[in-house]
């Protein structure tokens, strides 16, 4: 029984954890330049990252089923070697990162854009390189909304199902995350198991939503 | 050429900003009404602006070169920096934010000042490890003016130190604004739209009017030309007079101003005998007398020979009067009603005398720098 509902318990924080910290940065890097910065495309950019959020998981899910197919442009036969992502546990990564990366990228602009920019502007007068004043200004003042967005990234990707079972399929012990787990359970009519694992789901979404939401209500306390 | 060479055009909104000037003189004043320009011109020479057009040379380096595309960076410039609202950092706290330009301090060309004693100077002692956030506004504009100090500026660039304090708050400040250039002997650049402030922090200004320079020279020479008295208006006034404390009691400090003239006015606390100090005192408030006056209650007797007197340009306003002193190389300014000038028959050459009430005028803590404004 244990281990029954510890494995999808272990992989589903295996997969939610590689997810976050890849789209961590990458979210960050697309919200600073969304928040920073005005260039052509932008808007573009910003639809295309919102896609996720409206479009059902499924849909995704076959998008990117068709692009890795062994035939798709980024399949076996056109990469020349196998990113071996179809019916992995990696694949499950690549399906719930697309899946967070907007959440993760509109919070984390959220985080940037309220770093007042004339702190910026203040620390290069005082002889801080852009760089510099990126890492000693912007960042530390952002971190508290961007500690955010990775929560909320994470809870997202924990909670992925409908992008997951189609790149990665529904295999237990390999594939088979908390959310494709209690979806099995329930069709298999297992409600025991199921019933532990939505517990179990419960109370890491309520310890992350509950983390974020503390991080959010400190950050907008006035000083 | 000189130690400061500017001639930079910047389009804004309502008006192009256009400032040359060039000067060897080290305490510079911007004088303006909000919205003048006086912002931009500041954020123009810390590279802020990245529309400038133009030249600009500061102690023979070039910042700023639009004609053959070269451009400083901000970090380049040496420039401290102290903003209107302070903009201090709040992830820091008050010693993390003196020692955020302590790195080009170290490299730079500019003056090296130890931030300990800056933060001594600046009445913020055992305060460096203060959140941001638990400061009084006072104290934010003084510790903003100690990093500005401690990342070596080449020139310092103050936007309206004073500006959003209250009274009290503001005569406690100016004292520290008159220290930092008698101590560091930093080039500053003070931009305000308060006259009195211009002629205490500066010895020579622009006035800035819809971007463009009205008038430049010596603020005393500015404020009290006829142009500039009548168009302010007389009221506008503040007169400046300089002596040494001969004496502090119950709060009031008495001057010596020279000539055997004696000041009364109201101390700040930790005004100290032998001090020099400046006091000043509106021009409303100045009482015109064409005899001796005896029996009075005010402290404050000057006599004087009348200058010229100047109608305010809005009619129906006041009279600028305009007394030389034999204790002051400026006249004092005193506003009355046209109806009192002219009851008195009060015309240029008339001995009369200045009077004015203790409480009146207060009594500012000012270095020598500031006194020795014609050597």
């Amino acid at each position: 029984m244990t281990s029954s509902v510890l494995l999808p318990l272990l992989l589903s924080l295996k997969v939610a954890s590689i997810t976050t910290l890849l789209i961590v940065p990458l979210g960050a890097l697309a919200g600073l330049l969304l928040a920073r910065r005005r260039f052509t495309g932008r808007s573009a950019v910003e639809t295309l990252l919102a896609l996720p959020l409206v479009l059902p998981p499924t849909a995704v899910g076959y998008l990117l089923l068709r692009l890795l197919a062994r035939d798709g442009p980024f399949g076996v036969k056109n990469l020349r070697f196998d990113p071996d992502l179809l019916l992995t546990w990696k694949g499950a990564v690549l399906a719930s990162a697309v899946m967070s990366l907007p959440l993760v990228a509109r919070t984390a602009r959220v985080a940037f854009e309220e770093v007042d920019p004339r702190l910026e502007t203040m620390a290069r007068t005082l002889g801080l390189s852009p760089l510099r004043t990126f890492f000693e200004i912007t960042l530390p003042l952002a971190r508290r909304g961007l500690l955010a967005a990775a929560l909320l990234g994470f809870a997202r990707a924990l909670g992925e199902f409908g992008a997951t079972v189609i790149v990665a399929g529904n295999i237990p012990g390999r594939t088979q995350t908390l959310a494709l787990a209690i979806f099995s359970d329930i069709q298999s009519g297992d409600d025991r198991r199921a019933l532990w694992l939505v517990g179990l789901t419960v109370a890491l979404a309520f310890a992350v939503v509950y983390a974020v939401e503390a991080l959010l209500r400190r950050r907008t306390a006035p000083a | 050429m000189s130690d400061i060479e500017i001639d930079l055009t910047l389009p804004l909104a309502p008006f192009t900003l256009a400032v040359q000037w060039s000067t060897d003189e080290r305490a510079l004043g911007v004088f303006g009404a909000s919205g003048a320009g006086k912002t931009s011109f500041l954020e123009t020479l810390a590279g802020l602006r990245p529309r400038a057009s133009g030249r600009l040379r500061i102690h023979g380096r070039t910042w700023f070169d639009s004609a053959s595309g070269f451009r400083l960076p901000p970090e380049e410039r040496g420039v401290g920096y102290v903003p209107q609202d302070g903009l201090l950092f709040p992830h820091r706290d008050v010693l993390g934010n003196v020692l955020t330009g302590a790195r080009r301090a170290r490299q730079g060309r500019g003056v090296r000042i130890d931030p300990e004693r800056v933060l001594d100077l600046l009445g913020l002692t055992g305060r460096g490890g203060s959140a941001v956030a638990d400061l009084s506004g006072g104290e934010r504009q003084r510790v903003a003016l100690a990093r500005a100090l401690c990342a070596g500026p080449e020139l310092l660039l103050l936007d309206e130190p004073l500006g959003g304090l209250d009274l009290p708050l503001r005569r406690r400040i100016l004292p520290y604004l008159l220290r930092v250039e008698r101590e560091f002997g930093v080039p500053s650049i003070v931009v305000t739209h308060d006259a009195a402030e211009v002629s205490l922090l500066s010895r020579e200004a622009i006035v800035l009017e819809a971007g463009r320079v009205a008038a430049r020279g010596r603020p005393s020479d500015l404020f009290l030309g006829r142009d500039m008295l009548g168009r302010r208006g007389a009221g506008a006034h503040t007169n400046i007079l300089r002596g040494r404390v001969v004496a502090v009691a119950h709060g009031t400090a008495r001057l010596d101003a020279g000539s055997g003239i004696h000041v009364s006015a109201v101390a700040p606390p930790g005004l100290c005998l032998g001090d020099d100090a400046a006091v000043l005192v509106g021009a409303e408030e100045l009482i015109v007398a064409v005899e001796s006056p005896h029996g009075l209650s005010a402290q404050n007797v000057v006599p004087g020979v009348v200058r010229e007197l100047i109608p305010s340009a809005e009619g129906g306003g006041s009279v600028a009067v305009t007394v030389d002193v034999a204790c002051a190389r400026e006249p004092l300014v005193a506003a009355l009603t046209p109806e009192a000038a002219a009851r008195l028959s009060l015309a240029s050459g008339r001995a009369i005398f200045l009077v004015w009430k203790t409480h009146a005028c207060r009594a500012l803590a000012a270095g020598p720098a500031t006194l020795k404004e014609t050597a």
